[in-house]
C-alpha cells in the first residue's frame, strides 16, 4: 500500500514537472516598446500580460494588464506566473527590477535608448528568448531600412528642426534620444541637441532665437495647448511658413515601428 | 463613553490591519493557499502591510507629540522640514542612480537626510539652553522651503526618468515595501514610541505651558528635547520606509482627541494605532479599487480621513 502511494506521488510529481516544462516561456512585458518588439518577434502567444500603456499592436490591448510602467502591481505580475519579465531601462525603475528578481522571477532589461542600438538589442533579446533566427531577420530588416533612409536623405547643413514631446510644460527631445538620432539621420539639426537632459523642459525664448525651420509635434494631447504654444511661437520660421507637423507614436517608441515613424518624418521633406 | 471609544479604536485598527492582508488585486483565502497566493501573501502583502502599519503609527504618534510640544494644532511631522530634507537626499540618490550602499541606499540616505534636518532645526531652535517652540517651528518651515527649492532645482536639471521616480517616491509609495528594511523600521519606531509613551506625563505638563510644567516639577526644555528626539527618529524612519504621506500626522491626533480626550498617555498610543489602521486601510483600498493600477496611499488617506474629520469638527466643537 505504502509502495503504491509512493509510486503515485512520484508519478504525480513528474507529471507536474512536465506541466511546468511545457509552461516555460510565459512572458510579462513592462513597456509598450518591449511589447511591440515581442509581437514583431512572433511571441504574442507567450506574452501573458502587458502594461496599461501597451496599445500596439491592437491585439495587445486585450492581454491581461499588470498596471503602469513606473508602478505596476507586483501582485498582478506574480499572479501571471511569468518565467521572465521583460523591462525597459528607459521607463521602468531599477528598484522594480531588483524587487522582481528578489521574488525569484527572471528579468531581462532592454537597455537600448538610441536608434543604432535597436538592432543589436533585438538580437540579444531574441537569444534570451530562444527566437534567434527571427530576431536576426528583424534586426537585419531594421538596419537595412535605416541605411536606406540615410542614403535617401544626405545631410544638409543648417536646416534646423525641433521635436516637441509635450507643449505644457514645454518638453522637447534633446540629445541622446532616438528622436534626436532620427532627426540627424534625415539631415536635420536638432536645435535642442545641446540641452542638459534627454527630455529637457525647454525655453520658449530659445526656440524663438534659434528659429527652427520645421517643428514636429507629438500627437495625442489636447490641441488647445498646442494652439496656445504655437501662438507664442508665431515669429518662428517653421510656424510662419506653416511647417509644423504632427507625428503619431511610432517615432516615440524604440521598437521596429520606429522605422515607420522616421519615414513619416521624412515625408515632410527636408 | 471614552472607554468604549478607546476599545472601538483598538479593535477597528487591528482588525483592519489583519483583514487588509486578504484584499488586493485578487482576494486571498488564507485557508486554501496555493504557491502563488502564498508568495503574494508572505513576500508582497505582509511586508507591505507591516510597512504601512509602521509608517502610520509613527506619523500618528509624531503628530500628537509635535502638536503638544509646539503647542500648535497645525503642527505635523513634516512641519519641521524633515520631509523636505529626506526627500532631497533620497531624490539626489535616485537621480544620480547610484546605489553605493546596496539596495537600501535610498532609504539610508532619506534617513540620514531627515536626521541631519532635525539636527539643523534643533540647533536653530536652541537659545540660551532652551528649545524654543516658535523658533523650532519657524526654523523648520524656513529650512523646508530651502530644501524644497534645492530639490526642485535638482529636478529641473535632471533627466525625465530620475524626475518621475523621485516624484513618485516623494508622494509616498508603499508598493516596493519588502522585508529588508522592516527590522530597522520596527527597532527605530518602537524605540521612539516607547521613549515618548514613557514620558507621556511630561507632554501633558508641556501642553499646559512651560511655567506650569516647571511648577509641576518638569524641565520644559529637557522634556522637549526628549520628545523632539523621539519624533525625529520616528519621522525619519517613516520617510525612509515609504516617502511622504500627508494627513495622518496632522489630523489623526485631532480625531483621537475628539473621541477620547487629550491625555497624552492614551493620545500617543491611540494616535499611533489609528494612524496605522487608517494608512493600512488606505493602502489596501489604493491597491484594490483600480487594480492592477494603484492609487497613491496618501491620496486615499485624505479622501477617507478628511470628510470624517470635518464631520467630527461640526459635531464636537
Amino acid at each position: 500500500m505504502t509502495k503504491r502511494l509512493i509510486l503515485a506521488i512520484i508519478i504525480l510529481l513528474s507529471l507536474s514537472r512536465c506541466a511546468l516544462a511545457a509552461g516555460t516561456g510565459r512572458i510579462v512585458s513592462l513597456a509598450p516598446n518591449v511589447t511591440e518588439i515581442l509581437y514583431s518577434l512572433g511571441l504574442e502567444k507567450r506574452v501573458v500580460a502587458v502594461t496599461d500603456f501597451c496599445d500596439y499592436p491592437p491585439e495587445a490591448k486585450s492581454k491581461p494588464k499588470v498596471g503602469g510602467m513606473v508602478n505596476p502591481s507586483l501582485e498582478a505580475i506574480v499572479r501571471m506566473k511569468p518565467d521572465i519579465v521583460i523591462m525597459a531601462e528607459d521607463g521602468n525603475p531599477k528598484e522594480l527590477e531588483e524587487r522582481i528578481r528578489g521574488l525569484g522571477i527572471n528579468t531581462y532589461v532592454v537597455r537600448a535608448k538610441r536608434l543604432r542600438e535597436l538592432p543589436g538589442e533585438i538580437e540579444r533579446l531574441g537569444k534570451a528568448l530562444k527566437v534567434e533566427k527571427k530576431a536576426e531577420k528583424l534586426s537585419f530588416e531594421i538596419e537595412n531600412a535605416i541605411a536606406g533612409l540615410r542614403k535617401r536623405n544626405p545631410a544638409k547643413t543648417g536646416s534646423r528642426a525641433l521635436f516637441i514631446v509635450w507643449p505644457e510644460p514645454l518638453i522637447v527631445a534633446g540629445p541622446g534620444t532616438a528622436i534626436n538620432d532620427a532627426l540627424e539621420l534625415l539631415g536635420w539639426e536638432n536645435i535642442a541637441k545641446d540641452a542638459a537632459a534627454e527630455y529637457p523642459k525647454y525655453s520658449i525664448d530659445e526656440i524663438i532665437i534659434r528659429s527652427p525651420q520645421v517643428i514636429f509635434m507629438a500627437k495625442g494631447h489636447d490641441a488647445s495647448f498646442d494652439r496656445r504654444l504655437l501662438k507664442k511661437l508665431s515669429g518662428v520660421r517653421a510656424v510662419k511658413e506653416g511647417r509644423v507637423y504632427y507625428l503619431g507614436d511610432p517615432i516615440m517608441r524604440l521598437s521596429p515601428r520606429i522605422v515607420e515613424g522616421i519615414r513619416e518624418m521624412a515625408a515632410y521633406g527636408n | 463613553m471614552k472607554k468604549i471609544n478607546i476599545s472601538i479604536l483598538i479593535i477597528a485598527s487591528i482588525s483592519i490591519t489583519l483583514f487588509s492582508l486578504l484584499f488586493g488585486p485578487s482576494f486571498i483565502n488564507p485557508f486554501s493557499l496555493d504557491d502563488i497566493s502564498g508568495k503574494i501573501l508572505f513576500q508582497l502583502r505582509l511586508p507591505r502591510v507591516v510597512t504601512s502599519f509602521l509608517i502610520g503609527s509613527s506619523l500618528g504618534a509624531s503628530g500628537a507629540i509635535l502638536q503638544g510640544i509646539l503647542r500648535n494644532p497645525l503642527a505635523d511631522p513634516y512641519i519641521l522640514g524633515i520631509s523636505s530634507g529626506s526627500a532631497l537626499f533620497a531624490a539626489a540618490s535616485l537621480m544620480a542612480g547610484s546605489a553605493f550602499l546596496g539596495p537600501s541606499t535610498t532609504a539610508l540616505l532619506a534617513f540620514s537626510g531627515a536626521l541631519i534636518t532635525c539636527g539643523i532645526v534643533g540647533a536653530l531652535g536652541y537659545k540660551d539652553g532652551i528649545l524654543l517652540p516658535e523658533r523650532l517651528l519657524l526654523a523648520g518651515i524656513g529650512l523646508g522651503f530651502l530644501f524644497t527649492a534645492v530639490l526642485m532645482l535638482f529636478m529641473s536639471l535632471s533627466t525625465n526618468y530620475g524626475m518621475r521616480r523621485a516624484l513618485l517616491w516623494i508622494f509616498g509609495d508603499l508598493s516596493m515595501a519588502d522585508w529588508s528594511q522592516i527590522p530597522w523600521g520596527v527597532l527605530l519606531i518602537s524605540a521612539g514610541l516607547i521613549l515618548s509613551i514613557s514620558r507621556a506625563k511630561g507632554l501633558n505638563a508641556l501642553m499646559l505651558g512651560d511655567e506650569i510644567a516647571h511648577s509641576l516639577g518638569f524641565s520644559p526644555s529637557g522634556e522637549r528635547l526628549v520628545f523632539f528626539t523621539s519624533v525625529s527618529l520616528m519621522t525619519a524612519t517613516s520617510v525612509a520606509l515609504g516617502g511622504v504621506i500627508g494627513f495622518i500626522g496632522l489630523l489623526i491626533p485631532h480625531i483621537v482627541r475628539f473621541l477620547t480626550g487629550s491625555d497624552a498617555k492614551t493620545l500617543i498610543p491611540l494616535s499611533a494605532l489609528l494612524g496605522a489602521g487608517l494608512l493600512t486601510l488606505a493602502d489596501t483600498i489604493g491597491r484594490t479599487v483600480i487594480a492592477p493600477s494603484e492609487l497613491p496611499s496618501g491620496v486615499v488617506t485624505s479622501l477617507i480621513g478628511a470628510p470624517y474629520f470635518l464631520y467630527l469638527l461640526r459635531k464636537k466643537i
